[in-house]
């Protein structure tokens, strides 16, 4: 239910902004081809279509009325040309409204998807997924609509009603004028009739959306509305909600019923009025029966685009609106980005340093202060500490995923901002605790750490992750299908698959963050021998719970509200029975206790 | 609330009534051959309080969708009918204008009649124009009555289908699959009585009332002016029925387009730390690209239909026009006649290029209705069936001999079983429950007893049964062998409805519904609860106390719109809700493995109180949770594999004992491993200290701690 709230409809109460108008525009210039073709075309048909009536008018008074057959062939073959013309200008604003339509789509998709992949992590620290796929999906598609069909829409209508108000000039220009009159009263009309016709469609969306609600509730408590024999009471509530439905889906269908016939009416006014002044100018000789034909017909030429005037608005704002928030994301500037003049770095080995670093998330609310340390090249440092204490975020600005908003982080005594984010993104291996794998097979996400890797590195590298065997064992083997976000396997088994691609990558830092928590102790041992491998001869930070993890570990660091209250190897802060003494204790009990669990597993060979 | 479902139910059905008796039979002998109802409840159904249960939905099963669309808007026909007849009314005063015009230009404009006329036919006009206003709103207005009605009566039929169908179809089916079902594709029904529907019986008129018109006028010129419409409207619905494939695979383009999306946003960090942003891009351009083209397709097709209905068309108008102007000329028709011909002319081919889109949007409203009544199809729980003893209350014992229980895949639709095989891969839930399912048995061999008022709990791994076997007692599923016996009567004697209102279940995951404290806690009595009562239960479920604090005490909202609840305080709500039940059986599903520890104590206290006098079923994963029960199952692959009370089982070898042990092992060990830990510490620190007596720039462990240790070189 909560995604479909996320997703409902904003409401477009958004003045109309002319500079996004005009940025919208300029996003269809860039296919000026396209749009030059069915600004063309609409014109060009819709003067067509004016001069077909003033043709039928002719063909009335200059050839029934006259009694001239050669007249009258030839402005039917006039006609008939026409229609051609009108078929050809129709052909072509089809065509190139409903590319250009895709096209700018297209282009705003491609142009939001580079721009985030730009946009640092704290972007999407404040920004939800599903507010940056409305961008991408509705909100793109609706400018797409904009480009084509609305601004087409907008043009057409002028264009008719002024070919229409042009033509009636020509035939009698007292008349237009009458007709003319009547026009701002139909558009005052149209307008007032969307605009409560759109107040009860919202009644009837937000009603609609509580529906939702009630299916979602009813549908996952399913089992304790049969336990507590809630079927009754349910319904008579669910029932509330539809009668509620009932009366503003009615009222928006007969006020939509409505809206028709009050047009028509306000147009037929204006059509005895021409009878009742043509039939004047008649005997005058001011008026002809082609002419009262043709105004007729112009009459009803106008009365559409001016009906679909209010609905053109009121998606137009909706439109703008979609603009501005796309606009809001593509003019969005990464946080994190390369300096002018950054290079592309050869290695990241040689020691790490920060440099009195000073970092928030928020404003005003610090989670690193004046911290410094010294990591030498190849050293593991393990980090250990509560939740919250700033744990990740070292490990986030090691991989400069954010930057130190004071001070300095050094590795092998350069500024690190002096590289590409590029250079060193591709040279820091991260294995998180939420292992993220994409929807595809497993080969396709070990590849993912070198794209380039042959099959016998790939096999090779989930056999150091310990993750070959399960593998192997799965019906598909390399070949199975992970899920979207990896749901088909077990955690433990991500976790071992995001190390494996870590491990392809080779890179010179190693970051683990919980990376093997779910892994069982079994596998944990396997993985064990070839993590002290990988961590060798490269620099890496670990965080974890585990102890045998932390205890192999060069230095230990125990961090605390951001600062680093202990550190040093495993045997001497537990003989210094401090911080990381009562963690180890507390931990070490809880880890015994869960030991006890495995055990009840089932098909698991009960063995202590 | 009553008065008001009687007050809406009586606007919406004062014409249902009329139809009801011929109704009925019909009915009747569908009830009685499905067996689904006996006579005398569908009485009192129908006179029941109004549209939700007056007509069964069931009966709209036809081979024939247009039959089943007829009977689903049983009720409404004879308003529907009416629309319909009003639509054919306001064609005939469109018509009638032109021929007003007829009459304006040949006798007041050209003939004889006098100028004083004039007004009238000025008038005339205005006339008719209200006219059709008023025959096509009258249309539109019955329409909606009609559309929004059968909806409204669908909805709730599918609402209370579905709270009331079996757990093994709740099981299979997705939320989000329900879910659209129930409200998409309804829409669409909605939308096909509201609109297209009525809109080919109202194009239909038009272009009938048109010709005929055109016939009058003159009989030959109007058989001339119609031979390419056919050629239109069936190349017109040709494009539409190939629009909506090629729309189709658009929109599969576009749900790819998203999936990518969801998935590369979601996964940023991987994408980040890799570094593959252009790898990304690439992949993403691939999919976007294909929409793009996929669009264009789309385009391209209309680029071909429209011009050439156009041309069609107007071809037709351009001949129809030529040979009246001919006729006008040579005086066979008067020039009024030319006029009116015209018009009508535009008339009568205008709605012929809407037809094939009216046709091509009513072919993909069937497959709607189509996957409405799937859910139809489904088999409702009977509640009543069965025997119900009154003012009795369970005394709890029970006895189960050689049961067995296996989950029958439902009597699924076939291409719906084929899509089932696919969502299963991409939800282990549900793959595991199918593995199930094709292992066979979940349960079997299950023998034992229980005395009332005993404590059994059921200690064994997730998918060992644990779960199944207390769903058996509410008749959430049917055993399928041995017998079940409460009481000394066979489970399947009581009715579901009697037996769910004597077992209270607290679930691991609380689920609480979004509204009132006070509404979830006297949920499912179906009487009115005192304040005194409802105080009674919340304190003894410890959670009196909480509720206090919120400004609006009981009345406060749970969920989305209200308070946020922890885990552990919904947890007490339920327990309030289930000591207000009073039940004779209670089944406690994992009730304290979700609780933070500190909640813990006062959720068990409130356990105990609500198990006193209780037969109760404790499912477990610790053994502290059980320790106290009067006998211990101990579940493995659907069997029992250990029984006995926690003496018994520690007295005797087996995974019980060996758990146990562990647990008591673990606490004893402790002290003493973290002392031998702390001795080796000193002692491998000690040789360090000689050999080199601190690791180069950390801080010597005797002085007091360095926060920050700067260490260059």
């Amino acid at each position: 239910m909560s995604q479909h709230e996320h997703f409902e409809e904003e409401e477009f109460e958004t003045e109309f902004n002319g500079q996004t108008v005009l940025r919208i525009f300029r996003l269809g210039l860039l296919h000026w081809p396209l749009m030059l073709g069915y600004l063309l075309s609409v014109v060009v048909t819709s003067v067509l279509d004016g001069y077909l009536t003033l043709l039928t008018k002719r063909i009335v008074d200059d050839g029934i009325v006259a009694g001239n057959a050669e007249q009258l062939w030839r402005l039917v073959l006039q006609y008939g040309l026409g229609l051609v013309l009108v078929a050809l200008g129709v052909m072509g604003f089809i065509y190139s409204a409903g590319r250009l339509g895709e096209r700018v789509q297209y282009d705003l998709r491609k142009t939001m998807f580079a721009r985030l992949q730009d946009l640092s992590l704290s972007y999407y620290d404040r920004t939800p997924v599903g507010w940056l796929m409305s961008r991408l999906t509705s909100d793109a598609s609706r400018v797409g609509d904009l480009v084509s069909w609305g601004f087409m829409d907008l043009l057409w209508g002028g264009v008719a009603i002024a070919v229409s108000l042009g033509f009636m000039a020509m035939i009698n220009v007292q008349m237009m004028l009458l007709v003319a009159a009547v026009i701002p009263v139909l558009i005052v009309v149209a307008f007032r009739f969307k605009k409560k016709i759109l107040v009860e469609y919202r009644d009837v969306r937000k009603t609609n959306s509580q529906i939702t609600g009630a299916y979602n509730e009813n549908i996952t408590g399913v089992r304790v509305v049969k336990s507590l024999r809630r079927e009754e009471g349910n319904l008579e509530e669910f029932t509330d909600l539809t009668r509620t439905m009932y009366r503003a889906g009615f009222r928006a269908a007969w006020l939509s019923a409505l809206f028709l016939p009050v047009v028509q009416l306000i147009s037929a006014i204006a059509v005895s009025g021409i009878v009742l002044y043509s039939g004047q100018q008649f005997q005058l000789g001011g008026m002809t029966i082609g002419g009262i034909q043709a105004f007729i017909f112009y009459i009803t030429h106008m009365l559409f685009p001016i009906q679909e005037m209010a609905r053109i608005y009121a998606e137009m704002q909706q439109a703008i609106a979609s603009g501005e928030r796309i606009f809001s994301l593509v003019d969005a500037v990464p946080e994190v980005q390369d300096r002018s003049g950054a290079q592309a770095p050869d290695s990241l080995r040689g020691d790490i340093v920060f440099e009195n670093v000073d970092f928030q998330y928020e404003e005003e609310k610090p989670v690193l202060r004046d911290f410094s340390l010294h990591v030498k090249q190849g050293e593991t440092i393990a980090l250990v500490g509560p939740t919250g204490a700033g744990k990740s975020t070292i490990v986030n600005l090691v991989c400069r995923f954010y930057e130190p908003s004071k001070g300095r982080i050094l590795i092998n005594g350069r500024d690190y901002t002096e590289w590409t984010l590029h250079g060193i993104h591709s040279r820091v291996g991260v294995v998180l605790q939420t292992p993220y794998l994409f929807s595809g097979s497993i080969w396709e996400n070990l590849r993912y750490g070198r794209l380039d890797a042959t099959d016998d590195e790939v096999v090779n590298a989930a056999g150091m992750a310990g993750a070959h065997s399960f593998i192997e064992a799965l019906e598909e083997g390399y070949d199975s299908q992970v899920g979207e976000g990896g749901v088909l396997l077990s955690v433990g088994q991500t976790q071992l698959l995001s190390l494996a691609r870590a491990i392809l990558a080779d890179p010179d830092i190693f970051v683990m963050d919980e990376a093997t928590s779910s892994v069982d102790t079994l596998t944990e041992a396997l993985v064990q021998e070839a993590m002290d491998a990988i961590l060798a001869d490269r620099t890496s930070f670990i965080i974890a719970h585990r102890l045998s993890t932390i205890r192999k570990a060069d230095r230990i660091l125990v961090i605390e509200d951001g600062r680093i209250a202990e550190q040093g190897t495993h045997a001497q802060l537990i003989r210094r029975q401090g911080h990381y003494y009562d963690l180890y204790t507390k931990q070490f009990r809880d880890e015994r206790i869960g030991s006890a669990q495995p055990l009840l597993q089932a098909g698991n060979p009960v063995a202590a | 609330m009553a008065d008001k479902v009687s007050e809406t139910g009586r606007t919406s059905r004062s014409l249902p009534h009329q139809e009801a008796p011929a109704l009925m039979r019909p009915l009747r002998r569908i009830w009685s051959v499905l067996g689904l109802r006996s006579e005398e409840k569908h009485e009192e159904e129908t006179n029941d309080k109004g549209i939700r249960l007056d007509y069964d939905l069931k009966d709209t099963l036809t081979p024939n969708r247009f039959v089943g669309l007829w009977r689903m808007a049983t009720g409404f026909r004879t308003i529907y009918v009416m629309a319909v007849v009003a639509a054919g009314f306001a064609a005939l005063s469109r018509s009638a204008v032109f021929y007003l015009l007829r009459y304006f230009v040949d006798d007041v404009l050209m003939g004889a009649d006098s100028q004083w006329q004039i007004p009238w036919v000025a008038a005339g006009i205005i006339a008719l124009a209200l006219l059709q206003g008023f025959f096509s709103f009258g249309m539109g207005r019955l329409a909606a009555e009609t559309a929004e009605g059968v909806t409204r009566r669908l909805r709730n039929y599918l609402y209370d289908h579905i709270q009331r169908m079996t757990f093994t179809y709740h099981d299979t089916m997705q939320t989000g699959e329900l879910i659209q079902r129930a409200t998409s594709d309804v829409d669409t029904l909605r939308r096909l009585f509201q609109d297209q529907l009525i809109g080919i019986g109202r194009t239909g008129l038009l272009f009938l009332v048109n010709l005929i018109a055109l016939a009058l006028l003159h009989g030959w010129l109007a058989l001339l002016s119609i031979p390419l419409l056919p050629v239109v409207s069936v190349a017109s619905f040709f494009f539409f029925r190939r629009m909506t494939t090629v729309f189709e695979s658009y929109q599969s383009q576009d749900a790819a387009v998203s999936n990518r999306l969801q998935e590369r946003l979601t996964g940023v960090r991987v994408v980040k730390a890799f570094a593959r942003q252009s790898y990304e891009i690439d992949r993403f351009e691939e999919e976007n690209w294909e929409k793009y083209l996929r669009g264009v397709r789309i385009a391209k097709l209309h680029t071909l239909f429209w011009p050439v209905v156009e041309t069609l068309t107007g071809g037709q108008l351009l001949f129809g026009m030529f040979m009246a102007a001919r006729m006008a000329l040579s005086g066979d028709i008067t020039v009024g006649t030319f006029v009116a011909f015209t018009g009508l002319l535009v008339a009568t081919i205008w709605p012929v290029q809407g037809i094939g889109r009216l046709v091509a949007h009513v072919s993909t409203g069937l497959v709607s209705l189509n996957r409405v009544q799937e859910i139809i199809r489904q088999e409702r729980e009977n509640l009543e069936e069965g025997n119900t003893p009154t003012n009795k209350r369970l005394r709890g014992a029970l006895q189960f001999r050689n049961v067995q229980f296996a989950y029958e895949s439902p009597p699924a639709e076939e291409d719906g079983a084929a899509k089932k095989g696919e969502e299963a891969k991409l939800d282990p839930q549900e793959a595991r429950r199918r593995a199930f399912a094709e292992r066979g048995y979940v349960l079997r061999d299950i023998n034992f007893d229980v005395e009332p008022g005993q404590v059994v709990g059921l200690l064994g791994a997730t998918g060992s049964g644990k779960s199944s076997l207390v769903n058996l007692l509410p008749r959430f599923y049917e055993y399928s062998g041995g017998s079940i016996t409460l009481d000394g009567e066979e489970l399947r004697a009581y009715s579901r409805g009697f037996l769910r209102g004597q077992i209270g279940i607290v679930q691991q995951e609380p689920f609480l519904f979004s509204t009132t404290i006070r509404n979830n806690i006297s949920y499912g009595l179906g009487r009115k609860v005192s304040d005194e009562e409802l105080e009674a239960a919340a304190r003894a479920a410890a959670i009196h106390d909480v509720v206090q604090t919120f400004p609006k005490g009981y009345e406060t909202l749970v969920g989305e719109r209200g308070v946020t609840l922890s885990g552990g305080q919904k947890q007490r709500v339920t327990i309030a809700r289930t000591l207000l039940k009073d039940p004779a059986i209670l089944l406690l599903d994992d009730a304290t493995s979700s609780v933070d520890t500190e909640t813990d104590a006062a959720i068990r206290a409130a356990l105990q109180r609500l198990m006193q006098g209780r037969t109760t079923f404790i499912i477990a994963h610790r053994v502290q949770s059980v320790m106290t029960a009067d006998q211990i199952l101990v579940m493995e692959a659907g069997r029992i594999i250990q029984r006995g009370s926690h003496d018994e089982l520690v007295a005797q070898p087996g995974v019980y004992r060996r758990i146990f042990e562990l647990q008591v092992q673990i606490e004893a060990d402790l002290e003493r491993e973290i002392a031998a830990v702390v001795e080796a510490a000193e002692e491998k620190l000690g040789g360090l200290e000689k050999a080199q007596p601190f690791p180069q720039g950390y801080g010597s462990p005797s002085e007091p701690e360095i926060p920050h240790s700067v260490t260059r070189g």
